[in-house]
């Protein structure tokens, strides 16, 4: 009799766990920020779902820039940086013309989304208070021009200068500059 | 009754040994013995759950999410076992894998350094068949690995558009330009 009991117990007990570990492996646990994956369920690591702008980021310039917009010496930092430039539109528009901007792959619609939430994310205190969103309009329009990087660069920090819109061109200088 | 000896011990057995004579029956620790013995068979039968050894078996993921997926290579892949080059995060990886050489899928193994830089791609996840954006970021600093040579091509593009080529050699701005081996760290789910 009381062995019955024990058995109808553990049974009971298989059934509950049973029912607790049958949790959909799909999109529940996906919904909490898990990814299926052995070796992130060891480490518990959840990744976070990113808006468009941020995955074109991410896919074109990540890479060297950095997610956090600082990266080695040899790429320019944009973290407090980047903003100076859409001061003046010589800068806005060397923003867009930067040759892995404007020759990268991806289209107008989101190379505009991508800059502006780039300069709303890094570099939002350096912004003009009435800075202007680029448009795709704008971007496809800008994006045409071939520029010499290093001479176009000088150019438009000298300019920037000249205008009070930047203390001193150190601000947004580059050690290995003459690299390119 | 006359206790059998006057040592303190030996009254102490015996009073245990009485007891147990007077209270317990003679088939006791046969039932439960025998209930134990049948508890413990049972118990590996019951419904329970067993993700974890199906796991270990070299077959397809027992959960799969609706497929096929557009990529040739999440249709392919597994998320268990990072030493092979069907792993889900290697679709555009290109060189030895850094699981295999004393590292992890993210991390570099000891006496290399991981490349301040990288590319960045995107697979598909066979399990939940969501498209996750993955750093292929080489470790560098040390002689190549030369275990476990993969090449997965999923959005890899030419050398003139370096930052989606996996063919370079990815330690810039590192200390040294000795590859050793390529992560596959996870960045982010797209959306």
């Amino acid at each position: 009799m009381r062995l019955c009991r024990g058995v109808v117990l553990l049974v009971g007990a298989g059934a509950l766990m049973c029912h607790a570990q049958n949790v959909p492996v799909g999109t529940q646990s996906v919904a909490a920020g898990n990814v299926p994956d052995a070796v992130t369920r060891k480490t518990g690591l959840r990744v976070a779902p990113m808006a468009r702008p941020a995955r074109i980021y991410a896919e074109n310039c990540e890479g060297c820039h950095g997610w956090a917009g600082v990266s080695v010496t040899e790429i320019p930092t944009l973290k407090g940086r980047v903003g100076y430039f859409a001061r003046i539109p010589e800068g806005r528009r060397y923003l867009v013309q930067v040759p892995n901007v404007a020759l990268n792959p991806s289209s107008d619609e989101d190379i505009a989304a991508m800059m502006n939430w780039l300069l709303a994310t890094y570099s939002r205190a350096e912004l003009p208070a009435d800075f202007v969103p680029y448009s795709a309009a704008e971007v496809a329009q800008l994006r045409k021009a071939r520029i010499d990087v290093v001479a176009d660069r000088r150019r438009v920090i000298a300019a920037l200068v000249a205008a009070n819109e930047l203390p001193s061109s150190d601000v947004l200088s580059m050690p290995h500059a003459s690299l390119y | 009754m006359k206790p059998i000896s006057k040592n303190r011990f030996d009254r102490l057995i015996e009073l245990a040994s009485r007891r147990a004579a007077q209270r317990i029956s003679r088939r006791s620790f046969l039932t439960r013995c025998g209930g134990w013995l049948v508890a413990s068979s049972a118990l590996p039968l019951l419904p329970v759950s067993r993700r974890a050894q199906a796991g270990d078996a070299p077959q397809k993921p027992p959960q799969k999410a609706k497929g096929p997926f557009a990529s040739e290579f999440a249709n392919q892949a597994q998320t268990k076992d990072p030493t092979q080059c069907n792993y889900w995060r290697y679709c555009s990886s290109d060189g030895y894998l850094c699981a295999c050489c004393g590292g992890g899928p993210s991390t570099c193994p000891p006496g290399s350094s991981p490349s301040p830089t990288s590319w960045v791609g995107s697979c598909i996840n066979p399990d939940d068949g969501k498209t996750y954006l993955i750093a292929y970021r080489d470790c560098c600093g040390k002689d190549s690995c030369g275990r476990c040579s993969c090449l997965g091509q999923e959005g890899d593009m030419p050398e003139y558009r370096p930052q989606v080529n996996n063919d370079i050699i990815w330690c810039f701005g590192s200390s040294s330009m000795v590859y050793h081996c390529s992560s596959a760290g996870l960045v982010g789910l797209a959306e």
